[in-house]
Order: structure tokens, then sequence, then C-alpha cells
């Protein structure tokens, strides 16, 4: 492969690790615009209920705050698995990132009782606007969870087999960023959706 | 076993657990709605700006520059985005 | 049966008929024509699979150039409609569908694969870079345009074309009032375009940012490097905006979803506002490289370097960020309140400031040069008075108080048309003339040239001037008639002469290709404009590996400092290149994206789940996969460096 720097932790180790790196950032700039659109469609029809219930009337703050520590807590973890993957130590950081993938997992259980239980009182993608909007947006986010889910066991599966080296510690890492990216997004979800949608 | 939970790290989890609780506050007090947004706005920044430097290292990679350019640019391209579309659709309709 | 009844065309013609015939005949003589030259092979392995950045430039140069004609094709068919009053050439929903067509072909599916024909051959070599930072991903995009292109193009036989115009404003676009599911195919094709294009963005600044040549600092690339860069930067933060308002709009067509809609709380101005937060920058991101590109021409055939170059780059960047600032000025009329009309029309008027700028930079290049009036210089000279029409009156267009009057008239088109045709088209025919010669070894005949120059740009201006009056007497856009009593007859007819101006121009760049691929020298060496950049220091036709030793820059200009002042740029030994391994993944994963979005489209949901699940499981496939590339030797190298070698001392 190419030349490796062993001076740099092993996910920067070659050029192309770095480029992976660097575009990945990039990317999470446009994901930043993509929720950003939802954001400003969500405030844009927040109001507009039509026969449907408001914000106030359908959520709840069990499941929400449960799924925000759940996540809040895979994020830890998977800053965890990467220290412990900077410390060369591969069953520490296996364990990490499993735990953050079932924490995920969690996550993911919640939102799915969380969207039929939403379907069962009447607010249904098709009932109005908001909850149009409202589906649409968690449901994103939800789907960049799920393939989250698949893309770790993927990567959990490669370091299992061929140990940590420049290409499986350059996925870990990737693979962290999108985390925490994952983990900012639903914050602002928490914040702006559902604390903004009771108070 | 305590070099596998760096104090940066655990610090910043429980930084972020506390930021959580104070967005709490608007549920459970009966602020206003300047107030409440302001305490939110607030919180949820600062929890961004913990999981970027403290989780995610954005700081540590040759391209730190390039890397802080994209992710205010993007911010700032995303606030005038919503506070513009709020502007035009509801605030000036 | 009742099942196949969806795929019915809605409102059939003889043109329609006899399009699907001849899109028949012409796959079948694909076939035939592929099966009896047996290249079936060569077109998997080289072309198919390849991830050479060369290659999909000139994939990308092909569906342009078959997109611009069926563009101008439907644009020729709403000026012969529109030629003569009360005219019964095209009904009223053809028409609809013909405009709208045109719009998103030309938008969507001719300039945006043009200008990343230009990038993906050119910035590479222009930075002294062996290929893309991904280029496995940059396959990827070129097929999921194609394929969304393709997508795009089928829907005037099965199924029936989009008809809500280009912008597809709702409540028109809803389910309502648009029943067929033409503009199912608008929200699904372009979203796999437009996934293509975000992913190339992000290919492109990883490149610039990472790949560029020692000693080629930020300040020290050429202007087509810089334009690239900052058109990407747009097309990072603008492309998810249309990503997300396509994925709403497919969710209140498909899905039943009101956030579009009138009824239930929807909105339908939200998609205009989304859209044109897209819809502005987007402007831009097609004008930006056309500004390098002019950059490039005019420092070349003017024997000059580029004037003001920090005003350049400060004033590209300037509008990278004031592009996202104006979007709200394409519906001024839609009812909100003086406020936002006044903020979105000041910052209309200060984004025309930098643009100035530019022009300015150019005519002081030009100043003392000693010009040289090839074709690509052409294209550019006649680029600066056509374009400040369209600038001045865009600055008319701006003045929110003013627009109420101009608002959807022909006034508009005429603005947009003296805006995009010198700004992009222009451009891409002097870009495509310029770097011709490195693409396929032969230079396209300059006589030839001149006269299709001839006639486009006076075609233009013929077909396009008539409309600021038909426009301020009040022809409205899209009107597929109107009376004899209006008035607005003799001016139209006009503008079909020069649309027929326009059409002869370019089967006259058809004809110069076909002319030039027979009867040029290919006896051009590799350097035939005496340019001033790296891409004109490789071998033609260039290398798989671009460049044997990388590349050491220390000015804007390196292969002029090299030429004049004989600065080294290649030294040290040659070594071994690393190069990425062809794949059929990208290909194929796009194939799936095809079928993907057609089954979407007709609401097939069971293969929309299988389709979606291949999806998935081409990204898992490319998570396991090893892909290590490959090497070249340095005998290889040095075997394939030797011809060139020699010719290029004796060039010096």
């Amino acid at each position: 492969m190419m030349k490796i720097d062993n001076s740099l932790p092993l996910e920067y180790a070659n050029e192309q690790n770095k480029m992976n790196i660097f575009g990945f950032w990039i990317f999470i700039g446009a994901e930043v615009m993509l929720f950003a659109t939802l954001f400003a469609t969500y405030f844009t029809l927040e109001h507009r209920v039509g026969n449907g219930p408001a914000g106030a009337e359908i959520f709840e703050l069990t499941p929400v705050l449960i799924e925000t520590l759940v996540l809040l807590t895979s994020s830890f973890t998977i800053g965890l698995a990467m220290n412990a993957m900077r410390l060369g130590k591969k069953n520490a950081m296996l364990t990490f990132f499993s735990i953050t993938l079932l924490l995920g997992l969690v996550f993911l259980g919640v939102e799915i009782y969380e969207f039929t239980h939403y379907a069962s009182i009447g607010a249904g993608l098709q009932v109005s606007a908001f909850t149009g909007i409202l589906l649409t947006t968690l449901g994103t986010h939800g789907a960049h969870v799920t393939v989250g889910l698949f893309w770790g066991l993927f990567i959990i599966m490669q370091v299992k087999k061929h140990g940590l080296t420049p290409k499986t510690a350059n996925k870990s890492f990737i693979f962290s960023l999108y985390w925490h990216f994952l983990d900012i997004v639903w914050i602002f979800i928490f914040s702006f959706i559902y604390l903004k949608g009771m108070m | 076993m305590s070099e596998l939970f760096p104090r940066k790290q655990v610090m910043g989890f429980v930084f972020s657990l506390v930021l959580t609780a104070a967005a709490l506050t608007v549920y459970f007090l009966d602020l206003s709605f300047m107030a409440a947004m302001t305490v939110l706005l607030a919180t949820a920044f600062v929890q961004a700006g913990v999981q970027l430097v403290g989780f995610m290292h954005v700081g540590e990679s040759e391209d730190r520059t390039m890397i802080y350019m994209n992710i205010f640019y993007g911010v700032a391209i995303a606030l005038f985005t919503i506070f513009g579309t709020l502007l035009i659709l509801v605030w000036d309709m | 049966m009742d099942y196949f009844d969806r795929f019915a065309i809605p409102h059939p013609s003889p043109a329609i008929y006899a399009s699907m015939v001849a899109i028949g005949l012409t796959m079948i003589a694909i076939v035939i024509g592929l099966t009896y030259f047996k290249k079936w092979g060569y077109l998997w392995s080289e072309w198919l699979t390849t991830v050479d950045h060369k290659r999909i430039g000139i994939m990308y140069l092909i569906a342009a150039l078959l997109m611009l004609f069926r563009g101008g094709v439907d644009a020729l068919m709403m000026r012969a409609q529109t030629a003569v009053p009360d005219n019964k050439l095209l009904d009223a929903q053809h028409y609809n569908e013909v405009f709208t067509t045109h719009g998103v072909v030309m938008i969507i599916f001719m300039a945006m694969p043009f200008i990343y024909a230009l990038m993906n051959f050119v910035v590479p070599l222009q930075i002294g870079a062996r290929d893309v930072a991904f280029p496995r991903l940059n396959a990827l995009s070129f097929w999921l345009f194609f394929m969304g292109a393709m997508l795009f193009n089928i829907s005037f036989v099965i199924g029936g074309s989009p008809d809500a115009g280009w912008t597809s404003y709702f409540p028109l676009a809803g389910n309502d009032f648009s029943q067929s599911v033409g503009t199912n195919y608008y929200m699904l094709s372009i979203q796999i375009a437009g996934i293509g294009t975000l992913i190339s963005g992000i290919n492109f600044i990883t490149t610039i940012f990472r790949m560029r040549a020692p000693g080629m600092k930020l300040m020290k690339m050429p202007m087509f490097t810089w334009t690239t860069l900052i058109t990407n930067a747009i097309v990072v933060f603008a492309f998810p905006v249309l990503t997300i308002a396509l994925l709403l709009g497919t969710m209140d067509r498909l899905f039943g979803a009101h956030i579009f809609s009138m009824t239930n709380g929807g909105m339908d101005m939200l998609w205009a506002n989304l859209f044109w937060v897209w819809g502005h920058p987007e402007v831009y991101i097609l004008i930006l490289p056309a500004f390098g590109i002019y950059s490039e021409v005019i420092s070349t055939f003017s024997r000059r370097n580029l004037y003001g170059y920090k005003s350049m780059v400060a004033s590209i960047v300037i509008i990278s960020f004031f592009s996202f600032l104006v979007w709200m000025h394409h519906f001024y009329t839609m009812g909100q309140g003086p406020l936002s009309n006044s903020i979105f029309s000041i910052t209309t008027m200060a984004i025309a400031i930098p643009t100035g700028i530019k022009i300015f930079n150019w005519l002081l290049t030009m100043r003392k040069g000693k010009i040289k009036f090839t074709v690509p210089m052409l294209y550019s000279v006649g680029f600066i008075p056509i374009f400040t029409i369209g600038g001045v009156t865009g600055v008319m267009l701006g003045m929110a108080s003013a627009d109420y009057q101009y608002h959807n008239t022909m006034f508009l088109v005429a603005h947009f048309h003296y805006t995009i045709i010198p700004g992009v088209v222009f451009a891409m025919l002097a870009g495509l003339t310029y770097w011709w010669p490195k693409m396929f070894g032969f230079m396209l005949s300059e006589r030839i040239g001149k006269w299709a120059f001839w006639f486009i740009a006076i075609g233009t201006n013929v077909a396009f001037f008539p409309m600021f009056f038909t426009g301020l007497d009040g022809q409205a856009r899209r009107m597929y008639t109107y009376s004899e009593a209006t008035g607005f007859g003799p001016l139209n007819m006009l503008s079909f002469v020069g649309a027929i101006g326009l059409a002869i121009g370019f089967a006259l760049i058809v004809y110069n290709i076909y002319y030039s691929v027979r009867y040029a020298s290919r006896d051009i060496g590799s350097d035939p404009w005496d340019a001033r950049t790296l891409e004109w220091a490789t071998q033609t036709p260039v290398q798989s590996y671009n460049f044997a030793r990388t590349p050491q820059v220390d000015s804007i200009e390196a292969l002029w400092d090299l030429k004049r002042n004989g600065k080294p740029v290649f030294q040290g030994e040659i070594e071994k290149i690393h190069m990425p391994n062809s794949s059929g993944m990208p290909f194929i994963m796009s194939c799936i994206f095809f079928a993907w979005g057609f089954s979407l489209i007709f609401s097939m949901w069971i293969p929309a789940i299988i389709t979606t699940i291949a999806i998935f499981a081409c990204m898992a496939h490319r998570s396991f996969e090893k892909d290590d590339g490959h090497y070249i030797s340095v005998e290889e190298i040095k075997a394939t460096e030797k011809d060139w070698e020699v010719l290029n001392d004796e060039n010096r």
C-alpha cells in the first residue's frame, strides 16, 4: 500500500487516510445543510396543524429523554472506543464499539415505539403539514442511525478479522465522526422540536 | 484501566449531561418564550461544541483550518437559511 | 393488463410515437453495432468500469452534448409554436411538457455535466495530481448523473413528461393538479443526479485541498482550479437543500403528506422558498466555472498573465457566500412584506459588484495584450458585452418594486438566457475548443468554429433581444399561444429566426467535430495554443498516470515559467506510481438506482423495496471489498515517457 507515517495515529497514517477523513468532514458540512433545511421547514410548519394534533398534545418526555440519554452515552462510548484504538487496545475498542451499537439499537427501538405511538393516536404522516415534517425530520435522523448500525457492524467484523490496521482504524475513526454528528443533530431535535414543542 | 477512561472525555460526558439537565429546565420551569429559547440555544450550541472539540477532535488534523472553515461556513449558511425562511414565510407574511 | 396501464402516455401524439420508434431503433442499432464490431468488452473494460478522471470527463462531455441537442430540440419546438399567433403546432399540454423538460435538461443534465466534464478532465492535470481524491466515487458520481438523466428522458415515452415547469411549483406540481407520473419523474431523477453531484462536490474539494503539486499554494492555483474549488463548495452546501426539497415533494406526491399542499396546514410557497435556496446558488455553480474558463482563455490568447488575480479570487469567494443570501428575489411577488423584499433587493444589488470586478479584470488583461482571435477567444470576447446586457437587466429585475412589472414575463426569459447562454454555453464551447486538443489529440477547425461562433452569437441576440420588448409589452412566459391582436407576432417570429440561427451554429459544431476527426492534423505537439498552465505539460493523449514525476511549482503559470524562464518543473527520479483499480460497481449500483427511481415513480412498492436493499448491499460490498489499487512499474513509465521526452526537448 501507500507510504505509512508512523509518527501519526493509524487512522491518519497515509495520504489516502487523511483524504478520507478530510472528505468526510466536508460531507458533514453538507449534512449540516441537509438537517438545517429540515429544521427550516419544520419551524415554518410547526404551528400549521390543520385538523391534527399540535406538538404539545403528542410529545411525551419519557421516551424522548431515554433516547437522548442513550444517544449521548453512545457518543461517549464511541469516543472511548477511539481512545482505546489509539492505545492499540483492540479488545477494549471492540467492547466500546459494540456498546455503542447496542445503545444505537435501543435508541432505534424507542424511536420505532414513538412512531407507532404517533400513528395510533392520529398523528400519522398524512394528517397535517406539522406531522408530515415532524415524521420526515425524525425519520431522516432515524434512517441515518439505521445506516450507522449496519456500517458499524461491518467495521467491527473487519477489525475482528484484520486487527487494527491503517485501513480499519481509518474506517472506525470516520464512523466515530458520523456517530458524534448524529448525536449533535439529535441534541438540536431534542431542544428545538421536543422541548420547544412541550414548553 | 484508567487510561481507557481519559479525563477529558469523562468530563465532556458529564458536562453534556449537565447541559441536558439545564435544557430540561424549560420544561419544568415556567420561563418566558425568550428566556426559554435563550436557554435552549445556549445549551444546544455549547453541547455541539463539546462534541466537536472534545469527542470529534476537530482541531487535531493538519487540515484543521479548512475543517473549521467548513463547519463555520456550513453553520453560517444554515442559520441564514433557517432565519431567512422564517423571515420570508412566517414573520414578514 | 391494468397493471401496465400506468406506463401509458396520458397525451399521446404522432411526435411521441415517432420518438418511441426512434429510441427503439437507436438502442437496437447500438446493440447490433457493439456486437458486430465486437466492442462489448472494450466498452466494459475501458469505459463503463473506468475510474480515470480523464475518461469520466469525456463521458460527461458526451452526455452533455447529447442533452444539449435534446434540450435544443425542445427550444426549437417552443419557438416554432410561438412564431405566429394562434399556432396549432403543439397543444397546451405538449407545450407545458416541452418547456418543463427544456429547463430541466438544460440546467441539470446539460450545463452541470458540461462543467463537470471540464473539471474532471482539467483540474487534476492543472494541479499536478494523478487522479481525483476518490476515483471510485468519481465514477459513481458520473453514473448516478447519467442514470438520473436517462430516467428523466424516458419520461416522455413511458408515463408522460413532467409539465409543471422546471421550477415545479406547488400546488401545480401536487397530485391534485399534476395527476400523471411526470412530476414523480422530476422528483426522483433529479434526486439521483443530485446525489451524484453532491459526491462530486466533496471529491473535488478534497482533491484540490490535498492533492496539489508541491509548491502550489492556494494563491498559486490557476484560476479555473480556484473557480472549481469555490463552485464545489457551493455544491456541497446547496445540493442538500435540493435533496430535502425533492424528498419532501416525494413525500407529498407518493406518500400523501401535506407539506406543500393547500389543505391540512400545508404551505405551497415553502416549495418555492426551498427550491430557490438551492436554485440561486445553482446559478453561481454554473457561472463560476465559466469565469474560470474565460480567465484561462483570455490570459492565454492575450499573451498576458491574468490581471488582478487576488481581486479575482476575492470576488469569487464573496460571490460564493452571497449566492446563499439572495434567493428570495425569485419570488418578490409571492406576498411577503416590504421588509424581506428590501433586504433581498439589497443583497441582490450587492452581488453584482464582485461580478463587475471580474469583467474589468478581463478587460484589463486584454489591454496591451497581443490578442489572438482564436475560437475560444472569440467566445470569451463575445461573452463580455452579451453577458453585460444580461447582468444589467438582472439588476433591473433585482429591484423588488420594479419586479412586479417584469415578473414572469418574457423580459425575465430574455434576461436569464442573456446570462446563461454567454455565461455558460459560450464558456463551455470556449473550454471545449480550448481543451479539445488535450482530450483528443487534434484541434477543431478554426474556420468552421468561427462560422459556428458567429451563428451562435448573432442567433442568441436575435432570438432573445425581442423578448425584452414583448415582455415589457406584457407577453407572459409559458403561454403556449397568443392572439394576433396582442401584436406579439412579428417579434416572436424574429425570435424564431434567431433560434434557427442558434440551431445552425450548433449543427456547425457537430459538423466541425466530424470534419476535424477526418481531416485535422494529428501532429500538434502537446501544447498547441502555447498555453500557461500544467495541463499542457503532459503528453497528448495524456498518460494514464498524468505525470511521470510530480511537478514542483512556484508560480501561477508553471508551464509559462518553464517555457520562458526555464524554471524546472519536473525533477527527480521516476518512481513506481500507485493507481486505483477499475470497478464495475459504480455502474451496477447506478443501474440499480435507475430501477429504484423507476419503481418509485410508478409506485411499484415491491421492486422499490428490493432495489433499496440492493443499493445497501452494494454499499456493504464496498465496505468489505479489498481494493488496494495497483502499481505502474518504473520500466513501464520509462517506456511510455521515452518518445514524449525526446519530442519535448525538441520543442523547447
